[in-house]
């Protein structure tokens, strides 16, 4: 059980706080409501652009990180689909410096056109480290614009296309900022030997006179059901050929989605799951295997990611993927497998609450969601899943009609 | 505003730090123990720490083979069955193999223990490493072996290490493809004989400890000399005292390429090393870097640059990484080059050096919040065999170097023109 204590300010502005004194470190996370699906399909990758820029100093501040590092505190940020989300860690007798350094950039930027053009390359060399120059590493962008024909999920956080970055410009930053960067679109968390108490009147003191601004509304498109299997076959300079299957699933808001990760768990969570035993070890046709779920606020996809061994055609691989969709969907699942599976997750989440900051960014999340306790319904959520959840989800999941099949092959 | 929001709120320095010396035990059988007992989860690890890596392997792959299959298959359980245990209670075993070390970790719930414990046990003391899950497992990581080597970075470390250390010597060589296909079972099952024993064995427990988590410890590691025919060969090997200067691995179709530069040099048992990590700090170990300011926050050439002190059994060594577009690799080079000759030539300010000295401190203090990062930050020290006041020395080293110390260690350890240079990818 995370306790926690819930404070909202005038403008808007959520503030949790949870006490665990076990750390002498204090982690202040905040979290703004905005991700890459808020983003015009024209102008991608700016969510991400813009969390850069956020560290390139704010309206009172010249340097973010300067001040920070100097009391002993570090910090970093991630963009996702859903949210860009700021993080801190510092000695508790210097916490107010957080409070000092993300109120202002709260306030507002100080933009330059020089800041602009460094970040647009910094981001420009980051797309190339983690997508562009990696094997296999444009795949899960082209799987994503193969499933997605509506909704923002189709382009990646880095962007859909390096040109997107290179023709951002100065007033698009701007007009971002302001209709996405404001107390009413955020949630702050603080994880450490902290009370309540202690932080109302630094919360009031530095977030409380920040105003409020209008926020775009967000209408996005849902993602039309899916009518027809969708594939696409690439060649690139890779030594194996490899394939990506997504299936369209539920929102996180729905029941549908626990069930479905534990779907995810059954055929790739740990050395003892289904893909892993029979179609790494047993028939020996692939070198790496997996499934998993995107974790997305909005409907999002249900995974499935293998390399091929050398032997293996394209064709016998995927037939051997259905094979095992068709036995979970068929309900070849004992008791004992579906004992262990909610076993493994709730041992993970055990583990993850070791750190403050984890719990602070869990407990921001969640509320973001509706309601910060709902991280303590997680493992309630998944011990009720049935067997009979589990197979009538699978036989909606694993329709054909429902996947987009991305054949990677080599050229060699 | 009704107050000044430029001005700084106040800021104590950080004056205590307090450092948890981990307890030292013997087992029954002598094996030093190490116990961290911290936190307020039921949770716990055990680290088991073998003088058994690649230093030791007459054939590439051996040791980490060795290690990654421990637990494939025992004496009393299978390959799956094991898998199936370990998932059912939520634990975690993870070998990690390195240069000087075969390391093998249990994570798991305190509850758990009593049958979590059993499988370690099983898998470090009678693993059977059977014919067909080798063959598997080399089949498997032959392809990844292929596929790294499409990745530039991978490819420039692994020419670096060789540069600096040489073929000849057990950190500079290279496996190869070919080395897949030349592993016996045989080899195998004699190098775990030889070093996956009592005497050659180290423990970190780490988590909610109590006396009877020890006596289950002790039960299961500690009650006699197990695999006791320790053939324990340390031989040396010489460091090459003139090294390639620059090295370029070409690869086509590339839009970034990796680079390195570095030297050997000294390791965490040398008395100025507290001085040259400070050093090696202020130049590429934190975000405000000077070379990630100069490379990407003021030219853009890179996501992320940093340097880095690596400290082995038998050396040490320096090394600055970083990808960058494969357009600019020249003028990042040459820019790395004239930030270390700054840091060489010139006296950095008062400001800058308290600046990383509270970073540093705060560091400190993120290290030691936690009982398993308490652990894997005194697991060097450890394996090292250096003293536990290690952390205080560099607590007061951090509070006293001067501005001097860190020009005439620059000058001693990282003279430019002492390092070797790799690029992998496109060198225009």
């Amino acid at each position: 059980m995370i306790r926690f204590e819930k404070l909202a300010l005038n403008n808007g502005l959520k503030v949790i706080i949870h006490n665990d004194p076990s750390t002498t470190i204090v982690a202040f996370n905040l979290l703004y409501n905005v991700g890459s699906r808020d983003e015009s399909i024209n102008k991608t990758g700016f969510a991400h652009l813009f969390e850069h820029l956020m560290f390139e100093g704010s309206i009172n501040i010249p340097s973010y990180d300067k001040p920070l590092q100097n009391v002993g505190g570090e910090n970093n940020a991630f963009t996702s689909n859903d949210i860009t989300n700021y993080y801190i860690t510092l000695p508790k007798q210097n916490i107010e410096r957080a409070f000092w350094l993300e109120s202002d950039r709260m306030l507002g930027l100080d933009f330059s056109t020089k800041k602009l053009e460094i970040q647009k390359n910094v981001v420009i060399e980051e797309f190339k480290q983690r997508y562009l120059n990696q094997p296999y590493g444009d795949a899960f962008l082209m799987l994503r614009a193969l499933a997605y024909k509506v909704h923002p999920y189709q382009w990646p956080t880095i962007g859909k296309d390096i040109s997107h970055i290179q023709n951002a410009n100065l007033a698009d930053v701007k007009d971002f900022f302001l209709h996405h960067y404001a107390p009413n679109n955020a949630i702050l968390c603080i994880a450490g030997n902290v009370t309540a108490n202690e932080m109302r009147p630094l919360a009031e003191k530095w977030f409380g006179n920040i105003p409020r601004r209008k926020i775009s509304q967000r209408n996005l498109p849902a993602e039309p059901e899916q009518k027809k299997a969708r594939t696409q076959t690439e060649l690139r300079n890779v030594p194996f050929n490899a394939i990506y299957k997504a299936f369209h699933m539920s929102s996180k808001l729905e029941n549908e989605y626990y069930t479905t990760d534990l779907i995810s768990d059954l055929l790739a969570n740990g050395k003892s799951s289904r893909l892993y035993q029979n179609l790494v070890k047993d028939k020996k046709m692939f070198s790496e295997i997996n499934a998993y779920i995107t974790g997305d606020i909005d409907p999002g996809l249900f995974v499935i990611t293998g390399k091929l061994m050398n032997l293996t055609s394209m064709d016998e691989a995927e037939e051997a993927i259905d094979i095992e969709l068709q036995h979970i969907i068929g309900g070849d699942i004992s008791d004992y497998e579906i004992e262990k599976v909610k076993n493994k997750f709730e041992s993970v989440y055990q583990f993850s609450q070791l750190s403050a900051l984890n719990k602070a960014m869990s407990l921001s999340y969640f509320e973001l969601l509706g309601d910060a306790d709902l991280i303590n319904h997680e493992i309630e959520k998944y011990r009720s899943i049935s067997k009979e959840n589990i197979t009538q989800l699978a036989s909606k999941l694993f329709k054909l009609e429902n996947s987009s099949t991305l054949y990677y092959l080599s050229k060699k | 505003m009704d107050f000044n929001r430029i001005q700084q709120p106040q800021f104590k320095n950080i004056e205590e730090i307090n450092i948890p010396i981990p307890k030292q035990i013997k087992l029954d059988n002598g094996i030093e123990t190490f116990i961290i007992n911290a936190g307020t989860q039921e949770v716990l690890k055990i680290d088991l720490q073998f003088n058994a890596g690649s230093w030791y392997q007459e054939k590439p792959l051996i040791a980490s083979t060795v290690n990654e299959m421990l637990t494939e298959g025992t004496k009393s359980l299978t390959s799956q069955q094991i898998a199936e245990k370990l998932d059912y209670y939520g634990a975690f075993i993870n070998p990690q193999p390195t240069k000087d070390y075969g390391n093998i970790s249990l994570y798991t719930l305190s509850k758990y223990l009593p049958e979590t414990i059993k499988i370690l046990e099983d898998v470090v003391k009678f693993p059977t490493f059977p014919e067909d899950e080798l063959s598997t497992f080399l089949a498997k990581r032959k392809q990844n072996f292929e596929i790294e080597l499409e990745k530039v970075n991978n490819i420039a470390r692994r020419e670096f290490n060789e540069q600096i250390f040489s073929s000849n010597h057990p950190y500079g060589k290279k496996a190869n493809i070919v080395d897949y296909d030349n592993i016996t079972p045989g080899e195998i099952i004699q190098f775990h004989k030889n070093f996956y024993n009592a005497d050659n064995c180290k423990i970190i427990l780490s988590g909610k400890v109590d006396d009877s988590v020890i006596s289950i410890l002790n039960q299961h590691f500690g009650n006699n000399k197990w695999n006791n025919n320790s053939k324990f060969v340390d031989t040396k090997y010489k460091i090459p005292s003139r090294i390639k200067k620059l090295s370029i691995v070409e690869k086509e179709d590339v839009t970034q390429s990796a680079i390195r530069l570095g030297k050997v040099t000294i390791n965490r048992d040398h008395s100025d090393y507290h001085n040259l990590n400070i050093v090696n700090t202020i130049l590429g170990g934190y975000f405000g870097s000077r070379l990630m300011k100069n490379i990407r926050e003021d030219k853009g050439y890179t996501y992320g640059i940093n340097s880095v002190l690596v400290s082995l059994k038998n050396a040490g060594y320096f090394v600055i990484l970083s990808e960058v577009g494969s357009n600019v690799a020249k003028e990042a080079l040459s820019d790395i080059i004239t930030e270390i000759k700054k840091l060489r030539e010139e006296t950095i300010s008062q400001e800058e050096l308290n600046l990383v000295k509270n970073y540093m401190l705060g560091d400190i203090l993120r290290s030691f919040d936690g009982a398993f990062e308490i652990a894997s930050s005194f697991k060097q020290i450890i394996e090292l065999g250096l003293d536990m006041s290690y952390f205080q020395k560099e607590i007061d080293a951090i509070r006293s170097i001067r501005p001097q110390e860190v020009k005439d260690i620059a000058n001693k350890y990282l003279h430019e023109d002492t390092l070797a240079t790799t690029v992998a990818g496109k060198y225009n």
